[in-house]
């Protein structure tokens, strides 16, 4: 504050630059920051075109053959593993059965339909290779990146949303609402994090991305919880909010209108954080079963079937799940610091 | 050790230098035969009690020979009375149970020990071995339900003890599954004593009369074997048949005392990977549990990649009996929900078949299970009594069919391309299984992807889905069912009407089906019972209770010091008749 105060006294122009422009300022000129953040927006872009269908809406057709290779590596020697003695091969043809009640009406379909359905080609390689049903692992990783991305904004937002009001109602109030939160935070640090998360995931015994989500966004909120507050303690006592007292604004106007938007990037910051360590905690809890559904792919439940793929030699899918995890995780956290550097006018 | 010196010289007891190491994929879940229903635990069981009566070793099919009994039984009364005679001077293992008194094994313990499956207490998941059968006791049970309490003093007519080592059951009907039935692990004698001075926890000490007891035993982790140092012991002296084999575990075997090796230790190992590489290390001595990684060690052809041929380990390939099936619920409601897969109409017979044409059994099997499965076409897996190596499933896999099938009968799409039930409520599956699970509900997923149906995942533990399971609360769940004893009525009766909430699952009821099942039970194995099996598997698929798909192929990797091994289809494991020959492959 004072500083921008400072700088405002010296230029010529009227309005002078507001934090936020500066912080933009600041952010420009650091060159790290900038890549990282054109990495954030790059998976951003490959969140919202795989959300709205532009791209990998077909991940679930089976286009190739199983564990089809990346294309870079060609096709499999036929070394399909082993077979099991006395099989015989291709489907069942089936046989009649007097007691059938249905035999009528399967007669008449068959005779109806003709010949058999035609098997569709199956290619032999795929360009980052194919899982175990012949499914593109690139199409995978970009419908994979949404769902973990997607799980890690919202439960981050849901996380600082949470943290926020707690956080206010404490630090604003104290007294016994401070004690209130306090203890509600210390229960929850307390336990383990995973502990804690494989606990609430058990109880909820439920699966889904949203399931996901919850367990995240409801565990994950005290460490935001505890800096809010203590921005909300300095603040109170500040003679801006003893002004805004005089002029009669209301406590929840004096919490979110006044101070609010001075400790906002604090939140920001804390917010993009956790981004990242629910995207982890998403891929963790998928690795181990609790996370998201059969009908959804995420780069945890990627890693769980490469478990037992790179065993055999496939580690096409466990490659690409861990590139974009490495890549956004990396990125995000360098552009988290980016801006904390931008919007701390404290540290330079 | 103390015992093992004071045993007369020349039987030489087992090696206590030596110690065979194996794994379990799953946890145990204890030891007491009547409290358990597990393969794993039944292993255990089947190395520490002794049944009347087990299977030759080597003879296939496999053949019932005498184990406490001095000879098979003498079947009077046109096949409904069975008299064993007990052999003299069996001793259970010391335990404080018998405050320090020698315990002989008597007539009156395997009375006492088929008792304990009607006692509600027990609440025996294997009690059908015996429901139904032996005169008076079905009634003993009933009064015990009421009552709450056992009456284990009661006379029961159908179970006659006239001398200490006589054993006299009386059927009420002609019956030729009991003396497989008396070959089961779980139809091991336990002391009466015993369970009662452990009361609840009987599951974790196991006092019997057989090749090994108990040594250490840390729950769902380590179970330690020791040979039973006053084990009266058998010389292997088993007939070999024709193939190679049999002749060198013959020259290899022949004369030693069984059981041989001193210690067994089992190690609790749920991650495939582990227990690979566990016995690629030389960590463990068999190994089988490795269907996942299979084409690490073997070529198409089923033999072992060169490297371990090298290093002398040997691969023993037969097909395990048993099926593997996934079942619908049959009956018209689950709780007070309406199931959208019971019931006998037309229309859902229409449903299920559609669903069973759509599953994808050929996938399962080349892609689940690499290859390493045979497809299961009849309720009886091979190595069974009854088996049928030319029946062919009449339900084809043809997912067209199935969709015109399912519009014959207004099963019809919906806005968002779903099907809809024929009077338009929405229409979807609830697939139980477990967390280890999702590639099986993958493979679901996409066969009722094909044929537009939707389908929900509900997760829970493995004895929970069990649990609901018995109270017909599941609508769809893959299942599996290794054969009790080798014979084919362990197999039918899993479709049996009144086992609905013990063993059979789909909680299926066809009068048919029960009235040939019940004539099935009074005939010996033969054609005209096979005639009948046939017949019920057929009644089976046209209502569709199972979707029938394959039976495993146990790769059996072995050390090079592991000797004498030879699958048997009907026993557990084969512990007590190895050897570990330390010169072998160095």
């Amino acid at each position: 504050m004072t500083q921008a105060a400072a700088l405002a006294i010296g230029v010529q122009r009227a309005e002078s630059p507001g934090l936020w422009t500066l912080a933009w300022r600041r952010f420009c000129r650091d060159r790290v920051g900038l890549v990282s953040f054109l990495i954030v927006v790059f998976f951003f872009g490959l969140m919202a075109a795989s959300g709205v269908h532009l791209i990998a809406a077909d991940w679930s057709k089976e286009v190739g053959v199983n564990y089809a290779p990346p294309t870079f590596i060609g096709p499999e020697v036929a070394d399909g593993g082993p077979s099991a003695p006395g099989s015989h091969g291709g489907e069942r043809t089936g046989e009649a059965n007097p007691f059938d009640p249905l035999a009528g009406v399967l007669a008449e379909i068959r005779a109806a339909s003709g010949a058999a359905s035609v098997a569709e080609a199956q290619a032999p390689t795929l360009v980052f290779g194919g899982d175990r049903w012949g499914r593109d692992v690139l199409q995978k990783t970009i419908k994979g990146t949404e769902t973990s991305m997607f799980v890690g904004l919202v439960a981050a937002v849901l996380a600082a949303f949470l943290a926020t009001v707690f956080g206010a109602l404490a630090g604003y109030y104290g007294g016994w609402i401070d004690d209130f939160f306090n203890w509600f935070y210390s229960v929850f640090t307390s336990i383990p994090y995973l502990l804690l998360i494989l606990a609430i995931a058990a109880v909820l015994n439920q699966k889904g991305t949203l399931t996901v989500i919850l367990i995240l966004g409801l565990t994950g909120w005290t460490g935001i919880f505890r800096l809010v507050r203590a921005e909300y303690l300095k603040h109170k006592v500040r003679e801006y909010i003893q002004a805004a007292d005089a002029i009669g604004a209301s406590h929840p106007r004096r919490m979110f209108v006044h101070i609010l938007p001075n400790v906002s990037h604090v939140i920001l910051v804390q917010l993009s954080l956790h981004v990242v360590l629910f995207i982890k905690s998403e891929v963790v809890l998928s690795f181990l079963g609790f996370g998201v559904g059969v009908d959804t792919v995420s780069w945890g439940s990627m890693l769980n079937e490469a478990q037992s793929e790179l065993i055999l030699g496939y580690w096409w899918q466990l490659a690409a799940a861990t590139l974009a995890m490495a890549l956004l995780v990396t990125g995000f956290s360098l552009f988290t610091d980016a801006l904390r550097d931008a919007l701390d006018p404290k540290l330079k | 050790m103390l015992s093992a010196l004071a045993l007369p010289a020349g039987s030489r007891a087992a090696d206590p230098a030596k110690t065979l190491r194996v794994t379990f994929q799953v946890a145990e879940t204890g030891f007491d035969p009547t409290r358990t229903s597990d393969y794993y635990s039944g292993m255990v069981i089947e190395a520490i009690y002794d049944r009347l009566l087990t299977y030759d070793y080597l003879a296939r099919p496999s053949k019932l020979v005498p184990l406490a009994a001095e000879s098979l039984p003498q079947i009077t009364d046109n096949g409904k009375t069975y008299t064993f005679r007990i052999k003299k001077g069996i001793y259970f293992t010391p335990d404080p149970a018998f405050k320090g008194k020698k315990r002989e094994l008597t007539a009156e313990d395997y009375a006492y020990s088929i008792k304990r499956f009607f006692d509600p207490r027990n609440r025996s998941p294997y009690a059908f071995l015996f429901e139904g059968k032996i005169v008076g006791l079905d009634d003993l049970g009933a009064r015990a339900r009421k009552t709450g309490r056992f009456d284990y003093e009661a006379k029961v007519a159908g179970l006659e003890v006239p001398d200490r080592y006589t054993l006299r059951i009386h059927l009420k009907e002609i019956d030729y599954g009991l003396s497989h039935i008396l070959a089961f692990d779980l139809s091991g004698a336990v002391a009466r004593e015993v369970i009662e001075f452990y009361g609840e926890d009987t599951n974790a000490h196991p006092v019997g009369s057989g090749p090994y007891r108990l040594k250490q035993y840390t729950r769902s982790s380590k179970i330690v074997l020791e040979a039973n140092p006053g084990y009266r012991g058998k010389i292997w002296d088993f007939q070999p048949g024709d193939d190679a084999l049999d002749k060198e575990i013959a020259a290899q075997m022949e004369g030693k005392r069984l059981p041989a090796i001193g210690n067994v230790e089992i190690s609790i190992m749920e991650e495939t990977q582990s227990r690979w590489l566990a016995f690629e290390k030389g960590e463990t001595d068999l190994e089988y549990q490795l269907w996942d990684v299979a084409p690490t060690f073997m070529t198409a052809d089923g033999k072992l990649r060169p490297a371990f041929l090298k290093r002398g380990i040997k691969l023993n390939r037969t097909v395990d009996p048993e099926i593997t099936y996934t079942y619908f619920n049959m009956q018209e409601k689950i709780g007070d929900q309406p199931n959208p897969v019971g019931g006998y109409s037309l229309e859902r017979i229409a449903l299920r078949r559609a669903i069973a044409m759509a599953y994808k059994t050929g996938d399962r099997i080349r892609v689940l299970r690499k290859g390493q499965a045979v497809r299961a076409e009849h309720p009886i897996p091979p190595g069974v009594a009854g088996y049928d190596p030319n029946y062919v499933n009449s339900i084809p896999y043809d997912p067209r069919t199935a969709n015109a099938l399912l519009d014959r009968f207004g099963y019809k799409k919906g806005a968002d391309g779903y099907r809809r039930m024929p009077d338009g409520k929405p229409l979807v599956i609830r697939f139980s299984s477990t967390e280890r699970d999702r590639p099986y509900d993958e493979l679901m997923q996409r066969s009722l992807d094909s044929i537009a149906i939707r389908m929900e995942i509900h997760k829970d533990r493995f004895p929970e889905l069990l649990k609901l399971e018995r109270r017909c609360r599941i609508m769809m769940r893959n299942a599996a069912w290794i054969a009790d004893y080798a014979d084919g009525d362990n197999f039918m009766q899993l479709l049996y009407g009144p086992n609905t909430q013990q063993s059979n699952n789909a909680c299926y009821q066809s009068p048919e089906f029960d009235k040939l099942y019940e004539k099935s039970r009074t005939l010996p194995d033969g054609p005209e019972r096979n005639k009948l099996y046939w017949a019920m598997a057929r009644r089976m698929e046209a209502d569709t209770a199972w979707i029938m798909n394959d039976s495993r192929v146990r790769n059996m990797l072995m050390q090079p010091r592991v000797i004498g091994y030879k699958r048997h289809p009907a026993l557990h494991q084969e512990w007590m008749y190895l050897d570990l020959d330390s010169s072998a492959g160095k």
